[in-house]
This record gives structure tokens, sequence and C-alpha cells, in this order.
């Protein structure tokens, strides 16, 4: 059987020819993985990179949304964490409730969403250099505001109940709620109108301005969804890890993007997968754990991670010309 | 006519659900104009796209000067000497003429580029055309009609053995057509076989040697034009004959109220001191020559484009009306003439589509009600006759007088009572171009009010109740059915402003 009549196999086209090769790809890796790696396999492993896929998830399913547009942003990862720095010192050094201060970062993400969009949609300045400016204003801004110094979010022990939205005890709660935010965001994509004037004005703005579609509404609304989800991505990235620095950020823009387009979402615009997106982004995280594992530094995850963008927006590409 | 050039056998090309070429044949000789028509869909496009390199055939074979021959890309089919004039110009606006001809292959001197012996080649080159183009001035400079010579020109500058023109005729005017027919006899003369692809049935008649029919993927029949009529070759096409007589009376109530009024318009060098009045009902025709600025004046209408001032009134109130939503919200709807670019999102289905202009009535709280939108979808499928294996199917996967149709399906959807048929048959064969004609004069006779603009003569007598003419950017006049004679359109539509 040839795979053209493999991808018209209902099943295989309901469930996405491509997602099912990444899920196959992601199986693999584990496997070998484990086959390779002594103690590899088993919770621990897992859990570590859970905690790496729940900040970037959220970070990927964000741009997703961007990219769906037509759009791009390379200001999420120090957007995140302006995020988790503003609302980490106002908990630690202003006293501000936790709950208060959770709510914080998803607003400054809100907010640097609601800048980002109004300029793309309103302005007409190309995203790409939206995002790049914001990313450095981002920068600033959290090192200002924190006058330079990393946040240490307090430990589960001493009143850090939120990571308690990561795990409890031995539980993946961070998981729950990861797929179930995936899920909304599937929903919102794909069965309202937002999701519907996102995809077609990234895939044909001119012909949904004249259909009488506030476009510039639509196309601002994809960086505010982008802006919370990053400020939900800041709390899972001091959920795992505690502490942050300002001026830090930018190697998981290049991963979130990754796993973006790796599901299957056009960088032209107009075709999206939550679904890919979210096995896009298992498999960097597990990517980055094996990588750790096998004994390499980080350094090797960015030119992977960079490597991978370029393959996956490669094969859109030529998907396209063949569609062409 | 001198021996075979060009022979395609039994060619054979599948896309996913659709069967596009099913053993087709097809040849040229040298020195021969010889006419390729089809409906849309037919697949004509398609049977060039794989002689040019574009696609790959699946089965068959392409026996070029008496060698078989395969083309992988159209750079390879262009250094063998086929080469494609296509409807749409792919010209950089601020090059000049000559760095546009010989972009890609510029003449160096040392490193530098040698404009001036270009502009020496392509001097010679419209010598050769009797073409009268300054290779020094900047394309974007130049009318459409000359810009397509250009594009000649550089078609027969990579040594062209055989040309095919992919419908070069649409957007010129009628003397630039006369210029161009005459470069096609020159061509012919000098030994090239010419594939000529048109809609139009008289140019047929007057310019080529053979016709050869295409339907449905399938290749119909060889005629030899001069013994053939019009009618044998539209019978080839659709199997019935569909010319109708032009209107002779208006359809519109004497008494029918004004719908839309618009008052001293101006947007720009196309759009100056528009003013016109639609009723209830009425079909009015904007006709003028290409560059007349009636696609201007209804985007401007419409929002799509800014304007610099002017009064627009629905049933009689003063709108303002700053965008396409607006106008939307007014009750106006707009085709526009380019579809693709314009009109339709392809990456969506049909479905998806039509509701587009209408989702907030398509919703179930706060979801997309997928359930009435396709049972929407369906019945506009039915009532338009739209050819599509279902409403899911993605727009892309549609030939362009289906897509026409998804597009009238998705004002229909809003229920505008004021629409604007931009070219509304542009790129539609004649059998669909029928349907669509039935189409806007039911809306009419159910009260919808239409503004068709239309650069098809013909097209304007039969459709209009009254006719608006423009020339450069302003409105020369204004005729009643009753009174309009072709000549009198002509008068207006060339009237010597200046």
């Amino acid at each position: 059987m040839n795979l053209k009549k493999i991808k018209e196999i209902p099943i295989v086209k309901k469930l996405g020819f491509n997602r099912i090769v990444l899920t196959g790809v992601l199986v693999l890796m584990y496997v070998v993985l484990s086959l390779i790696v002594d103690k590899f396999a088993g919770m621990p492993r897992i859990m570590s990179a859970l905690n790496y896929a729940y900040f970037l998830g959220f970070l990927s399913l964000g741009v997703t949304f961007v990219i769906a547009t037509g759009g791009i942003d390379f200001s999420i990862g120090p957007v995140m964490f302006c995020c988790a720095l503003i609302s980490g010192y106002c908990l630690t050094s202003h006293g501000v409730p936790m709950l208060l201060s959770l709510i914080i970062s998803v607003i400054v993400g809100f907010i640097f969403g609601m800048f980002n969009g109004y300029l793309v949609a309103y302005w007409r300045v190309p995203p790409f250099i939206v995002s790049m400016a914001s990313m450095n204003i981002a920068k600033g801004v959290a090192s200002v505001f924190t006058k330079t110094q990393s946040v240490s979010w307090p430990q589960a022990a001493k009143g850090g109940w939120f990571r308690s939205l990561v795990k409890v005890g031995k539980f993946p709660v961070g998981i729950v709620i990861f797929f179930a935010i995936a899920i909304v965001c599937s929903i919102v994509l794909n069965h309202t109108k937002a999701g519907r004037y996102i995809l077609s004005l990234g895939s044909n703005r001119e012909a949904v301005r004249l259909s009488g579609v506030d476009i510039k509404k639509w196309e601002m609304l994809a960086y505010v969804i982008c802006g919370i989800l990053v400020g939900i991505a800041a709390i899972y990235f001091v959920g795992a890890y505690t502490t942050v620095q300002p001026g830090y950020g930018d190697q998981y823009n290049n991963e979130a993007i990754a796993g973006c387009v790796m599901g299957g979402t056009s960088m032209a615009g107009g075709l999206a997968s939550i679904g890919g997106t979210v096995i896009g982004v298992l498999i960097i995280a597990l990517l980055q754990e094996g990588i750790l594992a096998l004994g390499f530094t980080k350094d090797y995850q960015l030119i992977i991670t960079g490597l991978i963008v370029i393959v996956a927006v490669y094969a859109d590409v030529m998907a396209r010309r063949r569609n062409n | 006519m001198g021996e075979v050039i060009l022979e395609m056998k039994k060619i054979d090309k599948s896309f996913p659900g659709v069967h596009a070429l099913n053993n087709v044949d097809f040849e040229v000789k040298r020195g021969e104009v010889h006419a390729l028509m089809g409906e849309n869909g037919a697949g004509k496009s398609t049977l060039m796209k794989v002689l040019t390199g574009i696609y790959t055939k699946d089965s068959g074979t392409i026996i070029y000067e008496g060698k078989e021959v395969e083309f992988n890309s159209t750079r390879e089919a262009q250094d063998a000497g086929i080469v494609i004039v296509h409807q749409e110009l792919n010209m950089v606006g601020h090059l000049t003429v000559a760095q546009n001809i010989f972009i890609g292959r510029e003449f160096k001197k040392g490193i530098r580029i040698d404009d001036k012996k270009m502009n020496e080649e392509a001097k010679k080159l419209f010598d050769r055309l009797n073409i009268d183009i300054d290779p020094t001035m900047t394309m974007s400079d130049l009318t459409v009609g000359k810009q397509q010579m250009c594009e000649i020109a550089k078609a027969i500058s990579h040594d062209a053995k055989v040309i095919v023109f992919d419908e070069p005729s649409a957007a010129l005017t009628e003397a630039e057509i006369e210029d161009l027919f005459k470069i096609i006899k020159d061509l012919r003369e000098q030994q090239m076989g010419i594939v000529y692809i048109s809609h139009r049935m008289d140019e047929i008649k007057v310019i080529t040697d053979r016709v050869t029919v295409m339907r449905d993927g399938c290749y119909v029949g060889t005629l030899i034009t001069e013994e053939s009529t019009k009618d044998d070759i539209v019978n080839m096409m659709v199997g019935r004959v569909i010319y109708e007589e032009p209107k002779t009376k208006s359809q519109v109530a004497a008494d029918a109220p004004v719908v839309l009024k618009v008052e001293h318009l101006n947007a720009g060098r196309m759009v100056q001191d528009i003013s016109f009045e639609l009723h209830k009902g009425e079909i009015l025709g904007f006709s003028g020559l290409m560059g007349a600025g009636r696609t201007e004046t209804a985007r401007a209408i419409f929002g799509a484009d800014p304007k610099e001032s002017g009064d627009i009134y629905v049933n009689g109130q003063l709108v303002t009306i700053n965008s396409p939503e607006d106008a939307v919200r007014a009750g106006i709807g707009y085709l526009s003439e380019d579809r693709k670019r314009f009109g339709i999102v392809v990456q969506k289905t049909v479905a998806e589509n039509t509701t587009m202009a209408d989702l907030p009535n398509y919703m179930k709280g706060l979801f997309i009600d997928r359930k009435k939108e396709r049972d929407v979808a369906r019945k506009f499928v039915d009532s338009l006759a739209t050819k599509t294996p279902s409403v899911d199917q993605m727009v892309i996967n549609l030939s362009g007088g289906n897509q026409q149709k998804v597009v009238i399906a998705k004002w229909l959807c809003k229920n505008c009572d004021i629409l604007i048929f931009d070219e509304p048959t542009r790129g539609i064969d004649v059998g669909a171009k029928n349907e669509i004609y039935k189409l806007m004069n039911k809306l009419a006779s159910e009260g919808k009010s239409i503004i068709m603009i239309s650069s098809e003569m013909t097209e304007i007598l039969r459709m209009s109740d009254r006719i608006v003419v423009m020339c450069e950017g302003r409105k020369t006049g204004e005729l009643t059915i009753e009174e309009t004679t072709q000549e009198k359109i002509m008068n207006l539509a060339t009237r010597d402003i200046n």
C-alpha cells in the first residue's frame, strides 16, 4: 500500500497522518532512550520531562494562534520570564498574596499580547519586528522592576501551594491541566467564531476583510490569547523550577515554535493543529531530557531545535508547493 | 501549416479525488495557431502545466521535435523552446522593460550589468514583433496591454518554438487585442507552433487554424476552424446551444424605489465625481474599458478602499461606509473580479466559505453550529448547481466557475439586498456563465438590486436594465437599455475627456 492510500484511510484521515507519525516518533524516542540510557525508563525522568513540557506547551499553544494568522511571535520566552519575575517580585518583595500574584502573571502576559496584537493588527507593523522589539522590552521591564535581581518562588513546604498545580505527591496534576487547556484551545480554534476568523484571515486576509469581518479585532485577539497562555506558562515555569533570572528566555521561543510547526501548523498561516502542537511539544521535552540524560549540555538542545524548526518549515513549504 | 512540432499522447493526470486528465491527445504543428477550448475545469490549464513541467504526468508521452521529452520545471521547458504567456503577468514593476525581459540572464560587462546591451537586444526583439515600446521605460508605467507584449517579447527571446497563450486577451482593450493578433500572426509566419487558450468564441474564429476541445478532463475532438461554426465548437464544449438575445426592455417597475444613491464620490484618480442611483430589482450595468475606474468605484462604495468625499444613501438614509464591515451592515455585498485574492479562502471548505460573511447567524451560543452551516451550504450548492463532492471540500480543489458560485453563495447567505458583481463571469466557461446570468436575473426579480461591472459588451447588453458608462475615472454617460446600442456605449467609453 502506498503512502497516498494510507492517508485516505478514514481513521488515519481523522487523526491526521502527520500526528500519527509524530506520536510514533515520540514513542520510538522514548523506547530508544530507555534502551541506551541506564535507568531512563520510569517516573523520575517522565516527571522531569513533563516539567519542561508544561511551560513549553503553554508557550507553544499560544504561538500556534499567532502563527495561524500568518504572524510570528519571538517575544514569548522573554515575556514568560517577565511575567514570572514581576509576579514573583510582587509576591516575595511586596507581600502580594499568592493567588493575586498568579493572576498578575497572566495579566502581564495579557498586556504584552495586547501590545503586540495592537501594533500588528492596527498599525500594520510586521509581527517579526513587533515581537523582536517587545522581546527586548520584556527583558528590560523585568530587569527594571526586579532591580536586576533573580526571584525565587517559595517551595511547597513554605506556602508555595501553587506548586500543586504542577504535581501533588507523585501525581502530575500539570498534565491534566495542560491537556484540559489544550482541549479548550482546540475548541476555540475549530469551533468558535474567533478560531474560524483567525484561521481564515491567516489564509486570505483580504477575502475575509471584504466579507465584512473586522479582521483587526480578530488578528489582535490571536496575540491576546497567546499572551494569556504565556502568562500561564510563567506559572508552570516557576512551578517547576522556582527561580527566574532577568535577561533570559529567548531560547524557549525557538523550542515553542518548533513544537508548533512540527505539529503541522503552517508558518504561512491558515492551517493549525492544536493536537499536533501538543505532540510536538512532548517530543521537544523528551528530546531535552534525553540530551541531558545522554550527558550532553543544553547547547546541543539549542542546535537540535534550531534544525527542527528549519526542517519542519521546509517540509511545510514543500507540502504547499505540491498542493499548488 | 508545417509538420507536427509537438505531440502529447494519452496524457493522464490525477489529483486526490479528481481525474484531471484522462488519456488526452493534443498536437501542434509548425506555423499554426491551435486553440484549446473547454469549460472551466475541462483540463486545459492542467494539460499546459503538464507540458511546461509544472505538473508531472501520471502516464502518457510528450514528443517534441521528434524526441520524447519530459520537463521537470518551466525552466527546462523554456530552455527547450516551450514557453507560456500567462494570463496574470509576471513582471517586476519597478524594473525597466529590458531588465524584465532579460531577468535571470542579464548581459554582463565584467561583473557589471550591461544595461545598454540589454536595451539594444530588447529593441531588436520589439522590432521583430513590430511593437513600439521603449525598452528603458519602467514596467509599471506601461498599460496592461503593453506589459503583455513585453511578456511575449520575453517568451520569444528564449528562442521559443512553441508558445502557449493562456487567455491573453482577458485584460486587453479592443485595440490592444488587435495588436496582439498582429503579433500572433507574425509568429505564425515565423513557423512557430502556437497554443491559444481562450473563452472568447469570436477570437477563436479570427485567429486560430484548428480548435481542440476538451471536456471534463477528456479529449473531445479537433476541428479545422475555417470549416466549423461557433455552434459546432460550443456544442462540443457543452453539448447544447446557449446563446441568448440581448435585453430589449427594462424589467424594473417605473415606480421602483431608489435603494442606493451615490453622490459626488471621489477616491483618487480613478474615481472622480461619480453619482448614480440604483433602483430596487434593477441590474445596473457598469460599462467601460479596462482602467475606466469601475472596480475602483465599486471598492470605494464598499469601503474596501478609502474615499476622499461623497455621500452614499441606502434606502434614502445617509450611511457612513468606512470599511467593508460598514457596507455589509448596510446590506451591500461585493463579488470581486479576482476571486482567488479577494473572494474565497482556499484553505477553508465550501461550507466555511459560505457562512464567512454571516457567521454570527450560525452560532449556537459560543460555538459554530456546524450542522446548520453545512445545511445552508448544501442548500446553495444545490440551488447554484455548484460542482463539488461535498460541502466539506476545500475550495482550493474547485474550478474557477465553482469557486465563483461559492462567493455568490456567501453573499446570498448574508442576504444582502444590494449586490455588486465585478466581472461576474470572468474566466468562467459558457455553460456556467449562463447559469450565473439566470441566477442574477432571478435575484433581480426577487427584489435584489445589482450593480454589474462587465467588460464584455454582450454581457452588458444582455443583462442590464440601465447602463452607466465610465472612462478614465469619470462617469461619461447613462443609458436606458431601450436606447442603448454598442456604438453608443463605445463612444462614451472612449470619449476624449481632455
